[in-house]
């Protein structure tokens, strides 16, 4: 099972801003995004922008225990992903893995793994596939060429570009060249993008240069106190798909 | 003949493992944030830039040419005699370029890229005034104003440089200064405060932020320094006529270093020549990052204005003991030289002042130039591996700058 493309998709920090919140907005965004990530409260979120950081220490539970308030993700999104810090769980990958799989998530994302983890790689692939999950991986736009295409080669879900430094903060990058060039490592592997995303030129212009998937958190989670606008944020940005 | 290079090249997408993101402390404001507000939008791009090769605009690669690029690739027959064992030395004369180091090769695209946004003024720090000076230079060229903050105690001991960079028409304060609330605060506290280069930075992107139409543009550490720099490397390889056995460089913060290597080692690494060669990266014991820091998260600046990065370092607050190696006093080493330090790609050794700096005299008296003080750590290096190698190995070596403007370093040497 894959995603559709070309694709929108949302991020959330479970547990964010409450359980009661959380659950309303994942109601609310149905049939609006085609596939969702759900970010693990952590202590540490250290390549998080600072919205985001503060629904990780915003969120009413922290770790997994935030991720099991819902049992089962499909009734949002066709294709939900769960998102957290390997740090967290390198001792207890498998138990994650399960956890996952419980809620009826198709894969985890660790923004850190291939950073501060690469040896742990082939260990997190197996963990994956043994528990009927895909893998998927996080890269910057730096990620050496050959590891990036042995990444594409483990079949993944999808790769997840970050296109900035750091969630939600935009530089003058040229993200669309960026895109382009690892679109040219992967071949036909899904090719996922976001941080600071917050208009549909750029949802447009991001898919024109190879993208197959764009992802919205923080311009999401800076309207979410007001649903209605939150929502909106999400038809708009659509309108940039082709 | 070789020509100025066309491209720079960007050795992250070459390395074995990736490097971390810059990354935000949990305190204080954004700082990713405040790079957007403070240094030219080119070199932003540049610094994330998924490309293996970016290309050099041709103003830059012009004013390379005007400037004196390809620089000099020599034989150091005197210094081979001297050693007497059959081994081959070359060096890459950077010294050869007006402000007298490897400093304007990222100068020139850094001051252009901010003549390109529109600002009418660049700001920066510098200890012993190499970098300030190269910065002086450019800003000249190109048309803008230069505003230096040169820490205090070089700027009393360093006339001469203070005077060159007047000379390009540049505006010169000694720091800590009366025109920031960093340099004022600092005063405050202690009214003889010698400076720091930390300090030196905190001033200069204060000032950046003070005024319309300013950019801040750093000297070493950044990933882009050092892909500019990679001129140096592109151009050896094509003036040197065999396989050098050992390259050697001094590290500051990585960026020579970086700029004669990375090409070289980039071939290695893709597996296109080189199999054989080593790289030896010399430090100054009075900053021994490579040889005895930590590899951890951590200001490039001691103020913490700047981004986190994952680094080689003696932690941002480190107070080096005084060493006319100025610009090799710096706490922390690139991110990508670091994680090559510690894949064991390069080789790591750290010298006293007084070893690197008899180097230096030794290479004056036997090939005629006065070596900056940071390339003597160099010089160090291949006179001691050079004594320990077979006949007919070859080294390659930068010589970062000359030190016409450093005799007093050498004064108890010799
Ligand atoms: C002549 C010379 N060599 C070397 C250095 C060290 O800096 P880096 O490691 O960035 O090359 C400096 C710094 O000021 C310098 O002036």
């Amino acid at each position: 099972m894959g995603i559709s493309r070309p694709s929108l998709g949302l991020y959330l920090t479970a547990t964010y801003p409450s359980i009661r919140h959380f659950i309303e907005v994942l109601n609310g965004v149905r049939g609006l995004v085609d596939f969702l990530e759900i970010g693990i409260p952590t202590g540490n979120p250290k390549y998080d922008g600072p919205v985001i950081r503060v629904t990780h220490h915003g969120a009413e539970l922290k770790g997994l225990e935030a991720v099991k308030v819902v049992d089962d993700y499909g009734r949002y999104s066709r294709v939900p992903v769960l998102m957290g810090y390997v740090a967290d769980y390198v001792d207890s990958l498998n138990e994650t893995a399960s956890v996952a799989r419980s809620v009826n998530a198709v894969s985890i994302l660790f923004p850190d793994l291939i950073f501060d983890y690469p040896e742990l790689i082939d260990r997190y692939v197996e963990v994956m596939v043994s528990n009927g999950l895909r893998p998927s991986f996080f890269i910057s736009s730096k990620t050496p060429y050959k590891l990036v295409k042995r990444l594409s080669e483990y079949n993944p879900l999808f790769i997840y570009l970050g296109l900035y430094a750091a969630t939600g903060i935009k530089l003058p990058i040229y993200v669309e060249q960026n895109v382009t060039t690892i679109r040219g490592i992967i071949g036909d592997t899904f090719l996922v993008v976001g941080f600071a995303v917050n208009n549909p030129d750029m949802v447009k212009s991001l898919i024109k240069a190879g993208a197959d998937g764009v992802v919205v958190g923080t311009a999401f989670i800076q309207r979410m106190s007001n649903l209605e606008s939150a929502l909106s944020l999400l038809k708009w940005l659509r309108g940039g798909l082709p | 003949m070789t020509n100025v290079p066309t491209h720079w090249y960007n050795i992250a997408v070459d390395l074995p493992k990736p490097l971390p993101p810059p990354m935000d402390p949990y305190e204080g404001e954004s700082r990713i944030t405040l790079l957007n507000r403070i240094m030219p939008s080119e070199l932003l791009h540049q610094e994330f830039t998924a490309l293996q090769y970016v290309p050099i605009p041709e103003e830059v690669r012009d004013i390379y040419a005007r400037l004196g690029r390809p620089t000099p690739l020599r034989r150091a027959r005197g210094l081979e005699r001297l050693i007497g064992n059959g081994v081959k030395i070359y060096y890459k004369f950077e010294g050869a370029l007006p402000g007298g180091s490897h400093k304007l090769n990222t100068a020139v695209p850094q001051v252009y890229y901010a003549f390109r946004d529109g600002a009418k003024e660049v700001a920066t720090e510098t200890g012993a005034g190499q970098w300030g000076l190269a910065v002086s230079i450019a800003a000249a060229l190109i048309g803008v104003k230069a505003t230096v903050f040169m820490t205090k105690s070089s700027f009393m001991s360093k006339r001469q440089r203070v005077l060159f960079m007047r000379t390009y028409g540049a505006t010169v304060y000694p720091s800590p200064s009366e025109v920031t609330k960093y340099g004022i605060e600092a005063l405050k506290a202690n009214p003889n405060h010698p400076g720091s280069l930390g300090l030196a930075i905190s001033e200069a992107i204060d000032y950046t932020l003070q005024g319309e139409g300013r950019r801040y543009i750093p000297g070493s550490v950044l990933e882009f320094v050092l892909m500019h720099q990679t001129v140096i490397g592109q151009e050896a390889i094509e003036q040197i006529p065999e396989e050098p056995d050992l390259v050697v460089g001094c590290v500051g913060g990585g960026s020579n270093f970086a700029g004669l290597t990375y090409p070289f080692i980039g071939a290695k690494l893709r597996g296109e020549g080189f199999e054989g060669t080593r790289f030896l990266a010399v430090e100054s014991k009075a900053a021994p990052k490579l040889t005895q820091g930590r590899y951890e998260y951590d200001f490039p600046d001691s103020g913490g204005l700047l981004p986190m990065i994952r680094m080689l370092t003696l932690g941002h607050n480190y107070v080096p003991p005084p060493s006319h190696a100025a610009g090799l006093r710096y706490h922390g080493a690139a991110p990508s030289l670091s994680l090559l330090v510690r894949e064991g790609i390069v080789e790591a050794r750290a010298y006293t002042q007084e070893e690197a700096l008899e180097a230096g005299v030794m290479f004056a008296r036997s090939e005629g130039i006065v070596p900056a003080p940071e390339s003597s750590h160099a010089i160090r290096a291949v006179i001691d591996e050079a004594r320990r190698m077979p006949k007919g190995s070859v080294i390659l070596f930068n010589l970062s700058g000359h030190g016409l403007l450093d005799p007093d370093a050498y004064e108890r040497v010799s």
